[in-house]
C-alpha cells in the first residue's frame, strides 16, 4: 500500500482525530482519487478498528470516535467525488421501536453502518410499525434494524413483521434486531432475519445481506 | 440478628445467622401494591389540563413548590415499602436533581434532559430525552448547577427523619441527589459525543467531574452525619456486552474521584457499595481497586457472570444481586421459579460469606408477591450454616 494511504489507514486505526484531516489532504495532494482514499485508507483502518473490538482491545467509545474520525474528513472527499464514480450505497432504516425511546446503541449501529458506506435512515426513537414501513417504501431500503431496550417492548419486532407481511413487502426487506433485552432466541421469536449482539456484529450482518442482495 | 448487624457484618466478611436481602428500591406500582394506592394517582395529579397549563408556564417555579414535594413523599414510600416487604437493606434515594421545565420534560440539574410520562400502572416516570450539553457554549451558560452545600443540608433533613423512622428496622443504603460521575457525564454530553469531548473538551470534562465529586462528597458525609451506615452509588459503567469505554480511561478519568469519594466515607466508618449495569467484567478489578465493600448488580441479562465472579473476587468485595428482573420478578414467572433460583444462588454464592441476595435493577413491572416470595425464600433457605440439600440446586 502507497505510505500516504497507509498512514490514513493508521489514522483511523489508532483514532487519530486531529491528524487525520491533513493525511487525506496530502493523499488528494498526491493524486489519490477520493474512492482509492475510502477504500485503501479509510476502509482498511475500520477493518482494523472492528478487529481490535472484536479483540478486546477497543470498546463501544473507541467504534464511535473511530465513527468521528471518518466523519471528519468524508465532507471533503464527498466534495471531490464524481458522483459517477461515487459508489452505490445500500440504504439501511434504523430505529428503536415504538414505546421505546433508547437509542445509543441504535446510534452507534448507525455511526458504524454509515463509517462503512452505508445511507443510514434513521427514523429515531418510539417509532411504530406503520412509519417504518413507510420509510421502506419511500426510500427502497433493503435492511431494516430495529432496536428495543425494554423487555416490555419486545413486541414491536413482531409489529414490524407482521405488518410487513400484511404489506407484501416482507420477502425484500431483511429485519435485523438488537438492543439490551434481545437475543438470538427472541430474534426466532418474532420472526426477524437476524440478531446482532453489538455494533460489529451488526456490520457483519449488515455486509452479508448486502452481498446476497 | 439485627438486620443492621447482618448486613454490616457482611460486608466485613464476618460470620452472619443468614444470607442478607436487599432491596434494589420499588418503583411506583410495587409500593402502592405493599402500602396502598393513593387516592388521586400521580398520573391524575400531574396529567390534567390544569397541571399541564401550570407546568408550561411555571414549570420550575414549580418544581420546587409542588413537585419536588410529591418526589420526595414518593421517596419515602419507596423505603417504606422495602422496609414492609422485608428486606435486611433497602435503596434508600432521594432525588432533588430535578427541575420541571414544562409538563413533559424534566432536566437534571447535572445537564441531561428526560420525557416525564406515565408507567402504566397510574404513577409517573421519567425516561431519558437526550443530553443538554451539545456545545462549550452550552455547558459554560447552564443555568441549573446545583448548589452542593444546599443539596446536602436537605439531604441530611430527609435522611435524619428516615433514619428516625426505619433505620431500626433495616439498614438503609442511602444515596442522595448525586448520581454517578461517569454516568452523569455521559447523560449530559450524550453517548455519541462523548468520546470527542474527552478527547477535544477535556477542561469541561474535568470541571464536570470536580462538580459532580464535590456533590458526592457533601451529600455522602450528609448522609454519614444522619446515621447512614452504607453509602450506595450508581454509575453504569458498562454496556450489555462490556464496558462503554477502556477500563484504563475509566481509571484515569474517574478513578482519583472515587479513590477520595471512598476514602472519606470510610474514614467516618461508612461502608461505600457501588451500583453497576451491565457486564463489567473488566471492570471489577478497577472498582476494587478504588475501596468498594460491595458491587451491585450482576445484571442477568448481561454476559456477567456472578458464579465466576464469586470464585475471583468473592473474598475482597461483596457480591449484591443476582435476582433476575426480566423474568424471574415479573408477573410472567411462578413462585416456585424465584423459590428456585434464591435457593441456587444461596447455594453458590453463600459459602463463605459475603454475598446478599437482591434483584438486579428497580422497574415499574415488579409485582410486590414476587418480592415476597423472594424475601420469604432467602429466610428458609439462607440460614448458616446452609442446608446440605441446597446443594443440589447449585450441581
Amino acid at each position: 500500500m502507497n505510505d500516504s494511504l497507509r498512514l490514513v489507514c493508521e489514522a483511523v486505526d489508532t483514532l487519530d482525530i486531529d491528524g487525520i484531516r491533513d493525511l487525506v489532504q496530502r493523499c488528494l495532494e498526491e493524486g489519490h482519487t477520493p474512492e482509492e482514499i475510502i477504500e485503501h485508507g479509510i476502509g482498511k483502518g475500520l477493518d482494523l478498528v472492528g478487529k481490535k473490538f472484536e479483540a478486546g482491545e477497543y470498546f463501544l467509545a473507541d467504534l464511535v470516535m473511530a465513527g468521528e474520525v471518518v466523519k471528519e474528513v468524508m465532507p471533503v472527499l464527498k466534495e471531490r467525488m464524481n458522483p459517477v464514480d461515487a459508489p452505490r450505497r445500500q440504504k439501511v432504516i434504523l430505529a428503536t421501536v415504538e414505546g421505546d425511546i433508547h437509542e445509543i446503541g441504535k446510534n452507534i449501529v448507525g455511526i458504524i453502518l454509515s463509517a462503512n458506506g452505508y445511507e443510514v435512515v434513521d427514523l429515531g426513537v418510539d417509532v411504530s410499525a406503520g412509519r417504518i414501513l413507510q420509510a421502506v417504501k419511500e426510500t427502497g431500503a433493503g435492511i431494516v434494524g430495529l432496536s428495543v431496550l425494554l423487555s416490555t417492548m419486545v413486541g414491536g419486532i413482531r409489529t414490524v413483521v407482521e405488518e410487513a407481511k400484511a404489506h407484501g413487502i416482507r420477502d425484500r426487506i431483511k429485519i435485523v434486531i438488537g438492543g439490551a433485552c434481545t437475543s438470538r432466541a427472541l430474534c426466532e421469536e418474532m420472526g426477524a432475519d437476524a440478531y446482532g449482539e453489538n455494533a460489529m456484529d451488526a456490520l457483519r450482518i449488515v455486509n452479508g445481506f448486502s452481498e446476497n442482495a | 440478628m439485627h438486620p443492621v448487624e447482618r448486613v454490616l457484618r457482611t460486608f466485613e466478611g464476618k460470620e452472619t445467622d443468614r444470607v442478607p436481602a436487599f432491596c434494589a428500591m420499588v418503583e411506583g406500582r410495587t409500593y402502592n401494591e405493599v402500602l396502598g394506592k393513593p387516592l388521586v394517582s400521580q398520573e391524575r395529579l400531574l396529567v390534567n389540563p390544569v397541571a399541564t397549563f401550570a407546568l408550561d408556564r411555571w414549570g420550575p417555579l414549580l418544581t420546587k413548590l409542588v413537585f419536588q414535594h410529591e418526589v420526595t413523599r414518593s421517596m419515602e414510600k419507596r423505603i417504606k415499602a422495602q422496609v414492609e416487604l422485608g428486606f435486611d437493606a433497602v435503596w434508600a434515594i432521594l432525588d432533588e436533581t430535578f427541575i420541571v421545565t414544562d409538563h413533559r420534560t424534566m432536566v437534571r440539574f447535572t445537564g441531561s434532559r428526560y420525557n416525564l410520562q406515565p408507567d402504566g400502572y397510574g404513577n409517573m416516570t421519567y425516561m431519558y430525552r437526550e443530553p443538554c450539553f451539545k456545545t462549550r457554549e452550552d455547558f459554560l451558560e447552564w443555568p441549573y448547577w446545583p448548589d452542593a452545600d444546599d443539596v446536602a443540608h436537605s439531604a441530611y433533613r430527609f435522611f435524619s427523619a428516615m433514619m428516625k423512622k426505619y433505620g431500626h428496622r433495616a439498614c438503609l443504603f442511602g444515596q442522595a441527589s448525586a448520581y454517578g460521575i461517569q454516568e452523569s457525564l455521559l447523560w449530559a454530553v450524550g453517548f455519541e459525543r462523548l468520546p470527542l469531548w474527552i478527547r477535544r473538551e477535556r477542561d469541561l470534562v474535568k470541571r464536570f467531574i470536580e462538580i459532580n465529586e464535590e456533590l458526592c462528597l457533601k451529600t455522602n458525609m450528609a448522609l454519614l452525619d444522619a446515621g447512614v451506615k452504607v453509602v450506595i452509588q450508581t454509575d453504569d459503567f458498562a454496556f450489555k456486552s462490556g464496558p462503554i469505554m477502556n477500563p484504563r480511561l475509566i481509571d484515569e478519568l474517574f478513578g482519583p474521584s472515587y479513590r477520595r469519594i471512598i476514602k472519606a466515607v470510610h474514614d467516618r466508618n461508612g461502608k461505600y457499595v457501588l451500583h453497576s449495569c451491565g457486564d463489567n467484567t473488566l471492570l471489577f478489578d478497577t472498582f476494587i481497586s478504588w475501596g468498594v465493600d460491595g458491587l451491585h448488580a450482576y445484571e442477568t441479562t448481561s454476559n456477567v457472570d456472578i458464579f465466576k465472579e464469586k470464585e475471583l473476587h468473592g473474598d475482597k468485595v461483596t457480591i449484591i444481586g443476582g435476582v433476575g428482573v426480566d423474568y424471574l420478578l415479573t408477573d410472567r414467572s411462578r413462585d416456585e421459579e424465584v423459590v428456585r433460583e434464591v435457593r441456587r444462588l444461596i447455594a453458590r454464592l453463600g459459602p463463605s460469606g459475603r454475598f446478599i441476595i437482591s434483584p438486579v435493577h428497580s422497574l415499574s413491572t415488579i409485582p410486590a408477591h414476587k418480592l415476597r416470595v423472594m424475601v420469604d425464600a432467602v429466610r428458609t433457605y439462607g440460614r448458616y450454616p446452609l442446608s446440605p440439600a441446597l446443594e443440589e440446586d447449585a450441581a
